[in-house]
């Protein structure tokens, strides 16, 4: 208790000091009545009111911030699990069978599609390149799949294919930020930010937005890519991990036991709680928020993070190996995080970049590797989500920032070591699947080259366009208020992509 | 401490609003029966000035507090309050003038008048916020609506599946298109360019630079020309930084200037191809939950539930369907589906998975008529009270995985006619084979991955 009075007593003083002419003003004018002045002299609004114009109803979620929200219109699915493949895989190789670009194997690109472009690498006239996959029709629906995924091939009829997305990023930063906040520049809230903002999240003992990483490194745009930008803190994604503490930091140091650590969060709190009736500051909240959070988390975190319960044959079908830091892994958590309530799992997986520069970036080799990596777990996962009839509820996106050039890469105009693709904006593949979509559909068609899509072209807006309406929102309509001007994921664009909806 | 007093005060402002108007209108009234040198209401017209000046004033303190504490957007209240504190002002500067006087001043009535234009506007604009923008023009005929220029919202190009091809090209596709890109600019009121874009005759008439069609010639129709003119050319229409008409709008632009630019003709007539039309087909979706009318949980029913420890929403903003899980309420069980008899029309999708709950409770499940989505999963559910759940008519999704239901269990609720679909993964229910005897689909899941030669092949 005397240490709670030295800190509240430290805090009075502090708050002393604080004080400015401004908080003078303010108590003046709002308490001794100058009714009509207060606005006027500040148009930007004190403590809740800036908050108010986003549109939610904020008097629960100024004390809880995650505190659920109904989605605005019925929603087809209440759970995101996005799996990004950092790098950028070749849609070439994988979905996009172009079997004309195999007649123009190792001849001089065309000048056609050259002129007027600029690649991230190639200079001059490059060579074009083959397919250097065996492709087959599967299914019902007949989707062409390599036979770098054979076993996912078996789940084509339960995926909507988007075979001409299409980006204006070369760069795997830019383009994966692009891809994640709809912005290529930094300060813009990622998707699942949005969605966690919009939504909040079920299960209060968990965060509302996990990410995963694994193939070793970090996208290339950073913690950026799941950050909040200009939405409260809270709403940013929360990087756990598969291998050693799922979180870092969670556990108590030696010696704190629980009652202690809950004695201290209390009182930080309290402190934290007066600061914000004071200020006003949306973030004080956030910081209350995530103390609780984390004292709850302690619990649920590692019960929810830990694999090793799971059975035998759920081992076997995803390929997991408990302990380590896999695709494999992250998947199976992805469906268990799910399953507890999470609103959006993200999992980035690093090293698709497959220039040719080396073995591990080439496309006929290291690719594949790359591939088997995660064929079973992303099969898995879909198959898994469906017996339990998560897929029912649950959208999942898969792909990478941008596509591969139907030409072999000749980086500073040298023929390269290995086969090898430089980044391409103009088509690339993606696949969605689960609540809300079409099963087995198939959208957007590529030239005969797979250079440009020619029909059914899917930007990175509309492809956020279509996962909010999924998510029980109108694009349009769900803004934030940021500098005074009402912003959005889309920006002022996207379309609904109502050929892949169910 | 005595905060709350502010806020009090703040919400009789929808009370205090309604005194000054009827004191100040009676004041008002009061004049205009007067003449202008003599009147026998004038001691009644100074008091009615001066009341209703402090109850105009009451009224904008409690509704500047209002702002305050119930959280308003400024940029909605601002002008209602402005005019507000002018009307105080007014009342109160009216009351001055008569003041030691005793007969009318010079010009009191129009005086008066301004003090009634002031009233009006006020409580007009008071009234939007509380009722919304629309709430008078919504109500109007649409011909004096447009008059108005009210805007209606947008609701885009939407055609029936069914019988598109009897649809008038012009009325059912061309005017929609037209209306939802280009009248925003091109209307009666607002013509840029001097083209009105929202009837057939207007748009014949063109504008500056002439008739907006030229027959059957569609790159000379400046109509369509001038869509399809690259996005960044200074003459593109809708200005590039408005929302772009789809491909599929532009091209059926084209289609009916090629075809003669008629208002009788039919899409069937004009031969246009299903696939043109095929984004703008209405979605025939059969609603999910039940089609029923039933009022809304009240926030205060919601935030009880949330106290107990259910996660508990709406479906969607504003349905009167509710969702209720156990997700952080693990230790629910059978008696505890009491404190959900305040909302059992309400509920319409329910999640026990992972609770205490006893075969008891599927007794009670009949309780709740508008069950659509019911999920039991890893409970004691042992399959034996299902057939009460027979009285659930709206039932379509059931979760069982992980119970311990049996095949033959299952098959009493062939009967639910509502049922589309159940989940028993890894129940005893192993045999796909037992399927056919299902009327509902059966999903049993187990699905495994043999492992195959690439699982292990390095490159
Ligand atoms: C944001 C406002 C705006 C919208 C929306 C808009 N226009 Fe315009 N339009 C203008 C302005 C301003 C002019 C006059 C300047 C000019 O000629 O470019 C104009 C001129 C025109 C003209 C030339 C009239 C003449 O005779 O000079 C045509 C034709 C036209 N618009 C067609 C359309 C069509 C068709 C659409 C919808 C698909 C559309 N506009 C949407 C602002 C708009």
């Amino acid at each position: 208790m005397k240490n709670l009075d030295k800190l509240l007593g430290e805090l009075a003083s502090q708050k002393l000091q604080a004080q400015t002419r401004r908080h003078f003003l303010v108590d003046c004018v709002s308490k001794l009545g100058g009714l009509a002045m207060a606005p006027l002299l500040f148009g930007c609004d004190l403590g809740k009111n800036g908050q108010v114009k986003s549109g939610l109803n904020l008097s629960e979620r100024d004390l809880n911030p995650l505190a659920s929200i109904p989605p605005p219109f019925l929603a087809k699915a209440k759970s995101i699990i996005y799996l990004h493949m950092a790098g950028a895989p070749s849609q070439l190789e994988l979905f996009d069978y172009k079997p004309e670009l195999a007649k123009l194997n190792d001849q001089d690109c065309p000048e056609s599609l050259l002129e007027g472009r600029k690649f991230a690498f190639i200079r001059g006239v490059p060579k074009m390149l083959g397919p250097q996959a065996n492709f087959k029709q599967h299914g019902e629906s007949g989707a062409w799949v390599s036979d770098y995924l054979p076993h996912f091939s078996q789940m084509v009829d339960e995926v909507a294919f988007l075979k001409a997305m299409h980006t204006d990023q070369f760069n795997h930063g830019p383009a994966q930020l692009f891809m994640q906040t709809g912005s290529p520049r930094l300060g813009r809230p990622s998707l699942g930010s949005w969605v966690t903002y919009g939504l909040g999240t079920e299960n209060q003992n968990l965060p509302g937005f996990v990410v995963l990483t694994s193939g070793g490194k970090t996208p290339d745009a950073g913690k950026s890519v799941w950050g909040s930008g200009f939405l409260p803190s809270v709403y940013q994604g929360v990087q756990c991990r598969s291998k050693g503490d799922p979180v870092l930091y969670l556990e108590d140091p030696k010696g704190m036991t629980r009652d202690l650590k809950k004695n201290v969060i209390s009182a930080i709190n309290q402190a934290n709680q007066e600061d914000f009736e004071n200020f006003g500051d949306p973030e004080i909240l956030a910081r209350i928020n995530q103390f609780e959070m984390a004292y709850r988390m302690q619990i649920e975190v590692p019960e929810v993070m830990n694999i090793n319960d799971e059975p035998a044959y759920i081992h076997e079908l995803y390929g997991t190996k408990p302990g380590e830091e896999s695709f494999a892994n992250n998947c199976l958590l992805a469906r268990k995080l799910v399953e507890k309530g999470v609103r959006v799992v993200q999992l980035y997986d690093w090293g698709w970049d497959t220039h040719g520069t080396d073995r591990d970036g080439s496309i006929d080799l290291g690719l594949r590797n790359k591939c088997r990596e995660i064929d079973r777990p992303i099969t898995a996962l879909l198959m898994d989500l469906k017996q339990r009839g998560l897929l029912e509820e649950t959208l999942v996106v898969w792909g990478g920032e941008f596509g591969r050039t139907p030409m072999q890469e000749n980086r500073e105009g040298k023929v390269q070591g290995f086969k090898g693709r430089d980044h391409h904006v103009d088509a690339f593949t993606m696949w969605v699947a689960g609540g809300g979509v079409k099963k087995g559909a198939s959208y957007g068609i590529t030239d005969d080259f797979g250079f440009s899509g020619i029909d059914e072209r899917t930007s990175v807006h509309d492809l956020h366009a279509t996962i909010l309406h999924l998510m029980g929102f109108d694009h349009e309509k769900f803004t934030y208020e940021f500098q005074g001007r009402p912003f959005r994921l889309t920006d002022v664009e996207g379309e609904l992509i109502r050929k892949i909806l169910a | 401490m005595f905060d709350f007093i502010f806020q009090l005060f703040g919400r009789f402002h929808p009370l205090l609003v309604h005194l000054p108007i009827g004191i100040l209108l009676f004041g008002i009234i009061l004049v205009f029966l007067s003449k202008s040198d003599k009147t026998a209401y004038f001691d009644s017209i100074r008091l009615a000035f001066l009341l209703g000046g402090i109850s105009a004033l009451a009224s904008s303190a409690s509704g500047f507090l209002q702002y305050q504490n119930e959280g308003f957007a400024w940029d909605s209240v601002q002008f209602h309050f402005y005019f507000g504190l002018v009307t105080t002002v007014t009342s109160f500067w009216l009351f001055f003038e008569l003041k030691n006087k005793q007969v009318l001043p010079f010009n009191f009535k129009l005086k008066s008048s301004g003090l009634t234009v002031l009233l009006l506007i006020t409580g007009h604009l008071g009234g939007n916020i509380t009722h919304g923008e629309e709430y008078l023009t919504e109500v109007l005929p649409e011909g004096i609506q447009n008059l108005l220029g009210v805007e209606e919202p947008d609701k885009g190009l939407s055609i029936s599946p069914q019988n598109w091809e009897q649809l008038r090209y012009y009325e059912g596709v061309v005017q929609p298109i037209l209306n939802s890109n280009c009248k925003s600019c091109h209307n009666p009121r607002n013509s840029k360019g001097d083209l009105d874009l929202s009837s057939y005759e207007s748009l014949l008439a063109g504008g500056e630079n002439g008739p907006a069609i030229h027959s059957s010639d569609f790159e000379k129709s400046e109509l369509y020309a001038r869509l399809n003119l690259p996005l960044d050319h200074e003459d593109h229409m809708p200005p590039q930084e408005k929302r772009q008409p789809k491909k599929e709008e532009v091209e059926l632009i084209r289609l009916w200037i090629v075809n003669g630019a008629s208002t009788t003709q039919t899409l069937g007539e004009a031969k246009v191809e299903q696939k043109l039309l095929e984004p703008f087909f209405i979605k025939e979706e059969k609603a999910f939950y039940p089609e029923i009318t039933l009022k809304e949980v009240s926030p205060d029913t919601l935030q009880n539930l949330k106290a107990i420890g259910f996660y508990s929403e709406p479906v969607f903003q504003g349905s009167p369907f509710l969702k209720v899980t156990c997700i952080n309420f693990k230790t629910f069980s059978d008696e505890d589906l009491k404190s959900l008899n305040g909302v059992k029309d309400n509920l319409a999708y329910l999640d026990l998975s992972g609770t205490q709950i006893s075969d008891e409770v599927l007794n009670d499940l009949s309780l709740f008529p508008n069950l659509t989505v019911l999920k039991l999963n890893e409970t004691k559910i042992s399959g034996e009270n299902l057939a009460k759940l027979k009285a659930n008519t709206y039932l379509k999704h059931l979760y069982l995985n992980g119970t311990q239901v049996s095949a033959i269990q299952l098959e009493v609720l062939n009967e639910l006619k509502s049922l589309e679909k159940v989940y028993a993964f890894n129940t005893p229910i192993t045999e796909a084979q037992d399927r056919k005897k299902f009327k509902f689909s059966l999903e049993i899941g187990g699905y495994t991955l043999p492992p195959i030669p690439s699982d292990t092949i390095v490159y």
